[in-house]
């Protein structure tokens, strides 16, 4: 029985001129006790979807057909009391954003009682004491004294969890969970995935999870829709999904993964161009302008969703025939090195903030590595482990504390300031969000120029020939440079940044989370881009990230930080798949897999929260949350071991498989 | 919070000691000055010369700001002689008078202008909004002696029903008997204030009814009213605290142009009167008590906000 129908539901969104057709007869059902995934790329109208379920449209949203029945009863038809009564009661929304989901001036105790004060009529202190028991279920560190606190006091992993306890209080029949994990970190969204999974289970609960993150999906959702351009393409149960996957875009999506890419040299499969303009009328498949099988069937007629099995619908003329398939953890190869000589060299950073009266932010400590020419190091790391901090001293943005940061051979700190400014030019930054790092009033030329007007690199004539030939390069037409940032994409902002960091032909990038803000589809275009031209030019990456699938992919080698110190450093088939440090165990552990036949292995979960950097653990920092610590740990361990270098007292591994490692030294 | 407000405290009094510095000397290089103004035309230079030694003006400057600034420290605020009162005397006879009026309409304008902002925010770019947007811009470009002709004319000669002047009364007391007077002085004032006050209501509210832990509060189930009046509301109203902060020197500086309209005796017509007179020891006394109250006005306002908005924490330091 279905606790919730969508049937031909269509929502438009109201423009100045026209209308939006987010979503486009969208049929979908949730059963009791089932997790249903809608996965999709931005603007496909999966968050759409659930809005129009919970009534939050924004301004403009409006359902214009359809009905959507919950438990049998059509809540579009509803009055509005009754509706708020079942919003409130029967349905819990968890939403994206932790950190700006909660009241900021409101303490978390009243914003998560407020349903059952409202719906219920619940006495002040009943509801408070209500509120302390469902933290607690959370899993909310210290719920009673949390139950008083504001929702800036709180972690961005413990705001989700209080946004899920007001969803859960009035233990609603349907719980609608919109990228509830995207903007914690991995460790943080295992914990928070596998409580919405107790949660279900406990409370009977059927819960629709929205999510970008085909890994998410695979081991969370007990059937999955896919949707594309407001509307949905394939629906299926999640095994039978990754095993028989039958729509085109689904196949695309799964590709674009750097899980799917064969060994390193093999190329991401990207999906070309964008999404369609919902506002325009579109006829046939709404993938078809992407997809490498289109026909002239395709774009003619309109095509229905047919049933592949009992419990799989998908709406493509040239359905896929065969699964894709993941590259398995443990399978990667040794990497050739192509490392000849050092480009950089880190030796003992360190970066201390000041946090007011006698406290020091201790963001980097004694941190070491190097990097050689046409070489990728990935830097990874929970959020506030110091790897954003060491690619701004190492790009010199910021005067590290202590250490030495040596570039091409010279110790940048013993430089003049005119000398040091000309080494600038051999060290770029690309930065996570392209948009907001270049300025809004100028043009795509002038941003491009600018690095070189700065440097006074050539004359005009010289850097406007360069200018068209760095766009060229980074695959986007002349014409981009008479526009403005905010007339480009994502991925095309990522291009423009890549060319900007790109235009003082320097040795060095430092690129910080540069596709973490794109989607699947856009994030391998530019990861595919990244790569060429480091061929091409000869290029070295210093390449941050929180996503260790990506870094798998591009990096060489992978340095792992926690908490400002670096636990792990080694050549990168052996860090991900020979860990030695139980942190790095437990950062590739809380990757979910694409693979819904990989299960995670509960026994590395790390628990709580990331300790202050004021005042860190002494020794070992990870040993107030290690699941090996012990007396000796609060010495300090040092970073030890031949090219797979680790921190620990007592290393998971031995720094084995040594064979491979032989092959890889010069 | 002990420690920052006497850091605070400190920085004031730097800021008050530069602004009577300035005001000193800008005042004693106007033409004319206090002996000719005091005196009158008739007197000769031996009698200004005199009057001039006897007051220490022929002193350098320094000396004379120095002379000041000790008197200042013994509470003495100099001594004006064409009032032929000392000047604490005179400001303290009519600041209460002042900051009655002050405070009415303040009361007035935030009571009116709050909801207004909210209608607004509310029905954003339908009609109530456009139609209080229109009115307050109207309000706001008005000159406030226009204002305050057209309501006298109004509502004591067309429709006789309030008195054209304010009350004329010595004492406090003897104002607060006759409140019909001050309706008037009172309601034009605060026009102006509700035009400005509603539009910061508006766009904060705006601002805040597009944040998501407005989503999330809907998504309980919650009314339109609870929403917006339990959640939005508080959020929606800091900038009002900046704004009364901003406010508060104008409730001991008077309204010029309203207490003079109306001949209202209060701040503004003892600074207006003085100005004319050149009376340089009262306009001194009324320059240093405002820029007190403007210093005061904005720790007051930092002050309520770390009590109201729980996000914001005094300290010396950055947080």
């Amino acid at each position: 029985m279905s606790l919730l129908r969508l049937v031909d539901l269509s929502t438009d969104i109201a423009l100045r001129r026209g209308a939006v057709h987010a979503l486009d007869h969208v049929n979908l059902e949730v059963r009791q006790g089932e997790t249903l995934g809608v996965v999709g790329e931005s603007g496909s109208g999966k968050t759409m979807t659930v809005l129009s379920v919970m009534g939050l449209l924004p301004a403009g949203g409006r359902v214009v057909n359809g009905q959507i029945l919950f438990d049998g009863r059509d809540l579009l038809a509803m009055a509005p009391e009754e509706l708020r009564r079942v919003r409130g009661v029967e349905m819990g929304m968890v939403f994206q954003d932790p950190l700006t989901s909660l009241n900021p001036t409101m303490r978390i105790g009243a914003q998560v009682s407020e349903p059952l004060r409202v719906h219920q009529g619940v006495s002040k202190a009943e509801a408070r004491d209500r509120a302390v028991e469902i933290l607690r279920r959370v899993g909310m560190p210290r719920p009673d004294k949390v139950v008083d606190d504001y929702p800036h006091q709180l972690s961005g992993g413990m705001r989700q969890r209080a946004v899920i306890a007001m969803a859960l209080i009035r233990s609603p029949r349907l719980l609608i969970a919109d990228e509830p994990t995207t903007a914690l970190d991995v460790t943080t969204q295992r914990q928070i995935l596998e409580l919405i999974d107790d949660l279900r289970d406990e409370f009977k609960m059927a819960v629709i999870l929205v999510t970008h993150d085909l890994g998410v999906i695979a081991s969370r959702a007990d059937r999955v829709a896919v949707m594309y351009a407001g509307r949905v393409v394939e629906t299926a149960t999640t095994e039978e999904l990754f095993r028989a996957p039958r729509h085109r875009y689904t196949e695309a999506l799964m590709h674009a993964l750097p899980e799917a890419a064969q060994g390193r040299e093999g190329k991401l499969y990207s999906i070309p161009g964008l999404p369609p303009d919902l506002s325009q009328p579109l006829t046939g498949c709404r993938f078809a302008p992407r997809c490498r099988n289109a026909t002239d069937a395709c774009r003619a007629t309109d095509v229905p969703l047919v049933r592949a099995a009992e419990d799989h619908l998908y709406a493509c003329l040239h359905p896929v025939t065969e699964a894709v398939a993941f590259a398995p953890r443990g399978a990667g190869e040794a990497r050739p090195s192509r490392a000849s000589d050092t480009i950089l060299s880190v030796r003992e950073l360190v970066k201390e903030y000041d946090a007011g009266g006698k406290s020091r932010v201790s963001a980097v400590s004694g941190v070491s590595f190097e990097v050689r020419t046409g070489e990728t190091l990935g830097i990874v790391g929970e959020s506030g482990c110091g790897k954003s901090t060491v690619g701004r001293l190492v790009a010199g943005l910021e005067e590290p504390t202590g250490g030495q940061i040596v570039l091409d051979g010279t110790d940048i700190g013993a430089l003049d300031r005119r000398a040091r400014r000309r080494m600038h030019r051999e060290v770029q930054l690309m930065f996570q969000d392209s948009y907001a790092a270049m300025n809004p009033r100028m043009r795509i030329d002038g941003i491009l120029t600018e690095p070189l007007e700065i440097q006074q690199v050539g004359d005009p004539a010289a850097r406007r020939s360069r200018v068209t030939r760095l766009l060229d390069q980074v695959g986007l037409p002349t014409r981009a440079l008479e526009r403005y940032p905010h007339e480009f994409s994502g991925g095309q902002l990522q291009r423009i940044g890549l060319a900007r960091s790109l235009a003082l032909e320097p040795r060095l990038i430092v690129a910080d989370e540069p596709v973490s803000a794109l989607d699947v589809s856009i994030q391998a275009q530019v990861l595919n881009l990244m790569r060429d031209l480091q061929a091409e030019l000869g290029l070295s990456y210093v390449f941050i990230s929180h996503d260790l699938s990506v870094v798998d992919y591009m990096a060489d080698r992978i340095a792992v930080m926690y908490l400002g110190k670096l636990v792990e450093i080694g050549p990168a088939s052996q860090v991900v798949r020979a860990a030695r440090h139980p942190y790095t165990q437990a950062l590739i552990d809380a990757v979910p897999s694409p693979d819904p036949g990989h299960a995670p292995s509960p026994a590395t979960a790390i628990r709580g929260e990331l300790p202050s950097a004021i005042d860190p653990p002494t020794g070992c920092r990870f040993r107030t949350r290690c699941p090996l610590a012990q007396d000796i740990c609060t010495t300090e361990p040092p970073l030890a071991g031949g090219p797979h270098q680790v921190a620990c007292h007592f290393p998971l591994r031995p720094e084995a498989t040594a064979t491979a490692t032989a092959t890889a030294a010069p | 919070m002990a420690r920052y407000l006497l850091t605070r405290l400190g920085q004031a009094l730097v800021i008050v000691i530069l602004v009577t510095l300035i005001t000193f000397v800008i005042l004693h290089f106007l033409p004319g000055g206090a002996a000719r103004a005091i005196l009158g035309k008739e007197a000769t230079l031996e009698q200004i010369a005199a009057f001039n030694h006897d007051m220490g003006y022929d002193r350098p400057l320094w000396e004379q700001y120095a002379l000041y600034l000790q008197r200042l420290v013994r509470g003495d605020l100099g001594y004006s002689f064409q009032l032929n009162q000392s000047v604490a005397e005179a400001i303290t006879q009519r600041l209460p008078k002042t900051m009655v009026l002050s405070l009415a309409s303040t009361a007035l304008a935030v009571v009116v202008a709050i909801p207004l902002g909210v209608v607004q925010a509310v029905r954003r770019n339908r009609w109530p909004d456009y139609t209080i947007n229109a009115l307050s811009l109207l309000a706001y470009a008005t000159p406030i002696f226009f204002l305050g002709l057209m309501m006298i004319i109004l509502f004591s000669q067309v429709w006789p029903l309030l008195p054209p002047e304010a009350p004329q009364g010595f004492t406090l007391g003897e104002v607060l008997a006759d409140p019909a007077g001050l309706v008037l002085p009172t309601v034009t004032l605060a026009v102006l204030t509700v035009a400005v006050y509603s539009r910061y209501v508006r766009s904060s509210m705006v601002d805040n009814l597009n944040e998501n832990y407005v989503r999330t509060a809907r998504s309980k189930g919650l009314s339109e009213g609870r929403v917006i009046v339990g959640h939005t509301l508080r959020n929606g109203l800091f900038p009002v605290i900046t704004l009364l902060g901003m406010y508060l020197p104008a409730l001991f500086s008077g309204a010029l142009v309203v207490e003079r309209l109306f001949n209202y005796p209060g701040m503004g017509l003892l600074f207006w009167q003085s100005a004319l007179k050149r009376d340089y020891p009262i306009l001194l006394g009324v320059t240093l008590l405002i820029s007190v109250a403007t210093v005061l006005g904005a720790l007051v306002a930092d002050v309520l906000y770390a009590a109201v908005d729980p996000r914001v924490r005094l300290k010396g330091s950055r947080s």
